[in-house]
């Protein structure tokens, strides 16, 4: 059952920090509302109000900015990026990642930046933004600020936020569009299961390997860039277990993730992970 | 309005017996506010068959026996329907993905997957008369 709570729908960004400043912390944003409802069924969380951002036209929109970089707002749900034809055609590891969340019914709700905004060690658009260096777009009282991806995780189900921001979108630099990337999961039962690790990687035009690990420390974990043309393997795989403490759970023993971590990345650079 | 086609199971999106048709793509309802379905258009299995008539759908899963206990063929019908509206001949892979959210806990999901294909097929001859 759902304790009681007032909703609000703002037309504006405005509107919304307006809403969210007269509630404080009693305050919640609704997007997809595929965590934040559970979490209130479950008594696990108990906002007095709930302010949905689906009122607000822009937030739904996959755009391209003068700029050439790929800029998804708040509200856009999972299954419009797997659908989107130019993130399939120029960004296709946000719809491959975007694909393995949830099942169809929950991708249709599901938003990429709540998944981002959740904070899930586990989150699958994380590996995939990280290594596509994406940037966070927050609204706040004073304007917009932007953050790096890898700057916005900061503990398990922790972000950078801080009270009276939300995110209104999320930036893919034009310098990744058409780059390699390919994204690596493990779960035990597709559409049904949080993962028991994922991996991501990308390699850049100027010569960059980033890759990016989930569910193996408290919040996703983004290895310091590698040389694409002087590829030590050996270094890469070490840096990736010093960079990882996984624990022993339900989906997994710490030693069977270290092995998936070491066995995705061989994958992902030798370009056996998924796209589309 | 008495329209108890649409079944809450797990309450968490998880099973998928809640699936209803919000414009036109399948959600799991009971992560759905009512008020959030204010000015959508929603479709449950009440709306599909028509004058006490089932649809070529429907029919194929009770040829099938797809039904079985029955929990689950709500929202796996919602689920199916979503799928052949998007997609006239899909392959079994592609049934299987359209009904990765529903569980059937009778655990009988060839007859299901077969009802789907079999639906698919004579839609499509339908759409060349």
């Amino acid at each position: 059952m759902l304790n009681s709570f007032s909703y609000y729908k703002p037309k504006s960004e405005i509107e919304i920090i307006e809403t969210l400043k007269s509630f404080g912390d009693d305050a919640k944003i609704l997007a997809g509302g595929t965590d934040l409802l559970v979490y209130m069924k479950q008594q696990i969380a108990g906002p007095k109000v709930l302010v949905d951002i689906k009122g607000v036209p822009d937030f739904s929109k996959i755009d391209v900015d003068s700029g050439g970089n790929l800029i998804i707002g708040a509200a856009v749900t999972c299954n419009d990026v797997v659908e989107n034809q130019y993130i399939r055609n120029h960004f296709p590891v946000l719809a491959t990642a975007a694909k393995t969340i949830g099942s169809y019914q929950i991708r249709n709700r599901a938003t990429v930046v709540g998944n981002i905004c959740n904070a899930s060690p586990a989150a699958d658009m994380a590996g995939a933004f990280l290594v596509l260096d994406a940037v966070v777009i927050i609204a706040t009282e004073k304007g917009n600020r932007e953050i790096p991806i890898k700057h916005f995780f900061v503990g398990v189900k922790k972000t950078s936020l801080q009270q009276n921001e939300f995110v209104k979108a999320i930036k893919v630099p034009a310098d990744y569009k058409d780059a390699e990337a390919s994204y690596l999961k493990a779960s035990r039962i597709k559409g049904h299961d949080l993962g028991t690790c994922n991996a991501a990687m990308s390699r850049s035009k100027n010569g960059k390997i980033k890759i990016a690990i989930g569910s193996c420390n408290i919040t996703p974990v983004l290895l310091p860039d590698f040389d694409s043309n002087n590829i030590d393997l050996a270094n890469i795989l070490t840096t990736a277990m010093n960079s990882i403490k996984p624990i022993d759970d339900l989906r997994g023993s710490k030693e069977y993730r270290k092995h998936l971590v070491q066995v995705f990345i061989k994958r992902l650079l030798n370009g056996k992970g998924h796209s589309h | 309005m008495y329209l108890l086609g649409v079944k809450e199971g797990c309450g968490e999106g998880e099973c998928g017996a809640c699936t209803v048709l919000m414009n036109g793509k399948p959600v799991n309802s009971c992560l759905v506010l009512a008020v959030e379905a204010d000015g959508t258009m929603i479709r449950t299995i009440e709306g599909e068959s028509k004058n006490g008539k089932l649809n070529p759908l429907q029919e194929s899963f009770k040829k099938h026996h797809a039904t079985q206990c029955g929990f689950c063929t709500p929202g796996v019908i919602m689920s199916a329907t979503s799928l052949l509206e998007r997609n006239q001949n899909p392959d079994e892979e592609e049934i299987k993905e359209a009904i990765e959210g529903n569980f059937c806990r009778c655990t009988g999901y060839r007859q299901i997957i077969d009802a789907i294909a079999e639906a698919a097929t004579l839609l499509e001859s339908e759409v060349k008369k």
